[in-house]
């Protein structure tokens, strides 16, 4: 499969591994203390024991971009994880249901959808992470579980309409209607006809996913609202922001890092939508 | 009499959505810790507290109080904007203010991205699969899925902060010199337009890829007309439908989905008043932005259905 893909997918592929390496072995390979400080501050690129230069106040760039990884991807993959569980269970039943749940399920995705989706997770953060006593922070765990939810609430409705869709598509095809009049019950339809033909598109929309939660993470980060300080490659963003004159690499390399991983994951997608179609088509 | 039906039917689905997205938004709104009760009333006895909250419409429930909103946005009111004391000012001022910022943005964004997006298309379609088209379209593909604000950054740190050739912050209106009014949104509106344009040539592209192959299109040519002609009278106009579907589209989604490039450059436009609204607990004006993001959807998508009536007059009687 992999020799059929383009170069550019190919490289997609291998920076998506990557940067999933960096985030389960960031631990053991053999880079600097992400929260140590060196003397160094504000290097460029290619310095001397930090390859990628240093930030403003010494930290090196290297280790906190593979944290970073670990960070923005665990909760990216999380957050579609739970949002295609969700949408996927909600676009089979609307899908294969049809009639007033199909409705009633749709105008469900497009009230989200019809939020900006930057918009949504902003409120649903404000709510949900901020503590009524202002002198008492919230705990970065409570922070990070209600981003995860709230990007999950704003991905779910995106993987819902497309599991609908291909549902409904599913459900007329002649060996749904066979296996419905052999008298087969739905739930096993569901689990034999509908989930297998079904997954693959929720696969390809997943990977496009995967990129929209990294960019609205990120921009989270910008707005003040996102994870912890510094420890996702969105928060690295908003902490350079300040120092732009005097370490442009701190603010450079996680921005490179977070855009290709996105645009990586949107090639992903749509290389894995565009094998569904020509296996479509071929049906 | 089916057509009518339908768009009546799609009408109603529309309505229902805006109501359940603005009814959703105040209720999660109002869940935010710390009421606008605490924030915008200043009495130091218990009994002018109780009055500032009735004047600024906070005691009401949630039903209520969306009922009364709903009322004065048919009527055109788009409600009180809470000021500190039990005061209000009208939110309409607010979007008086911003939403010609928001609409100028936009029709640049659209303007620079179309100018730029419509001839890249016609290239990379009309040499599909020749090394150029590859090129260009790789390039596209890639500045389809970059994220604005990593373009915002970068450029604002380029041109803003290296070069010091353009300003990175705020914004400054026709009236104050059409230059500067330039010079201040160079840099928003090409970290808008440089996704945007690219998905617009990608779109062009994949539908004249599909025109070329139709039968008129081989007996205009082989009619003798230069192909350059045949592209653009006979193949640019019937591709265009998804184009204009997907632009208007995005209409709506500029005029206040660009919160965190409005943010960056400190541009004032309704992004930004968005952002404002929920950190001050502006529920009432927040449901009146959104409420006014998702009448622009509508229209557009309306204006869209006719734009592509004029355009490829095919479609007007087909019962879609």
């Amino acid at each position: 499969m992999f020799k059929k893909l383009n170069l550019f997918s190919k490289v997609s592929f291998v920076w998506i591994g990557l940067m999933f390496f960096f985030a389960i072995a960031g631990k053991l390979l053999p880079i600097a203390d992400p929260t140590e400080y060196f003397d160094v501050t504000g290097a460029g690129l290619f310095t001397a024991g930090h390859i990628l230069g240093t930030d403003s106040n010494g930290y090196d760039l290297l280790a906190n971009v593979v944290v970073g990884a670990r960070n923005s991807l665990s909760i990216a993959v999380i957050s579609v994880g739970l949002g295609s569980l969700i949408g996927g269970i909600l676009g089979i039943a609307a899908g294969y249901v049809r009639g007033k749940t199909d409705y009633v399920l749709s105008v469900v995705f497009n009230i989200f959808l019809s939020i900006p989706n930057l918009i949504l997770s902003l409120v649903l953060i404000a709510v949900l992470a901020s503590s009524s006593d202002p002198t008492v922070p919230v705990p970065d765990s409570r922070r990070l579980v209600v981003i995860i939810a709230s990007l999950t609430i704003v991905i779910f409705p995106i993987l819902g309409r497309i599991t609908r869709g291909s549902t409904l598509a599913w459900t007329n095809s002649e060996f749904v209607i066979a296996a419905k009049s052999m008298g087969m019950k739905d739930s096993q339809i569901i689990k034999r006809h509908i989930i297998p033909n079904v997954l693959p598109s929720i696969y390809a929309v997943a990977f496009l996913g995967v990129g929209i939660v990294i960019v609205v993470e990120g921009a989270l980060s910008l707005l003040g609202i996102g994870v912890g300080d510094g420890i996702s490659w969105g928060s690295m963003l908003a902490r350079a922001q300040g120092d732009l004159e005097f370490a442009p690499a701190s603010l450079l390399v996680p921005l490179t890092f977070l855009a290709l991983t996105v645009i990586a994951c949107n090639q992903v997608g749509d290389a894995l939508r565009q094998r569904l179609d020509s296996r479509e088509s071929k049906l | 009499m089916h057509k009518l039906n339908q768009i009546f039917q799609a009408l109603t689905k529309l309505l229902l959505v805006l109501v359940g997205a603005t009814f959703l938004l105040s209720l999660i709104v109002r869940l935010l810790p710390g009421s606008p009760a605490d924030f915008y009333t200043n009495a130091f006895n218990e009994e002018d507290r109780l009055l500032q909250i009735k004047a600024l419409g906070l005691d009401r429930n949630a039903f209520s109080s969306y009922a009364h909103w709903i009322f004065d946005l048919v009527r055109g009111d788009f409600g009180p904007f809470f000021m500190s004391g039990g005061s209000t000012r009208p939110t309409s001022l607010i979007i008086a203010q911003s939403i010609p910022r928001s609409l100028l943005i936009m029709l640049y964004v659209q303007i620079v991205s179309l100018t730029i997006a419509i001839p890249l298309g016609l290239l990379t379609a009309y040499r599909a699969d020749k090394a150029v088209d590859r090129i260009i379209s790789t390039g596209l593909f890639a500045g389809s899925a970059i994220p604005g604000f990593a373009l915002a950054l970068s450029l604002g740190y380029f041109f803003g902060v290296r070069l010091q050739l353009l300003p990175t912050i705020g914004y400054v209106p026709i009236a104050e010199g059409l230059g500067e009014h330039f010079k201040h949104l160079i840099l928003p509106v090409a970290s808008l337009s440089i996704p945007l344009c690219a998905s617009y040539a990608r779109i062009l592209r994949a539908e004249i890829i599909s025109t070329l192959r139709q039968d008129y299109v081989t007996m205009a040519v082989s009619k003798g007309i230069s192909n350059s002609r045949v592209l653009i009278k006979h193949v640019l106009r019937p591709s265009s439908t998804s184009l204009i579907t997907t632009a208007s589209l995005n209409m709506g989604a500029l005029i206040g989905g660009t919160v965190i490039i409005d943010q960056i450059f400190a541009l004032g436009g309704l992004g930004q008043q968005i952002t404002f609204a929920i950190f001050a607990r502006q529920y009432i004006a927040l449901q009146s932005y959104i409420a006014l993001i998702a009448i622009a959807f509508i229209l557009f998508t309306v204006l869209a259905d006719l734009l592509i009536g004029v355009v490829d007059p095919r479609t007007r009687n087909r019962n879609v």
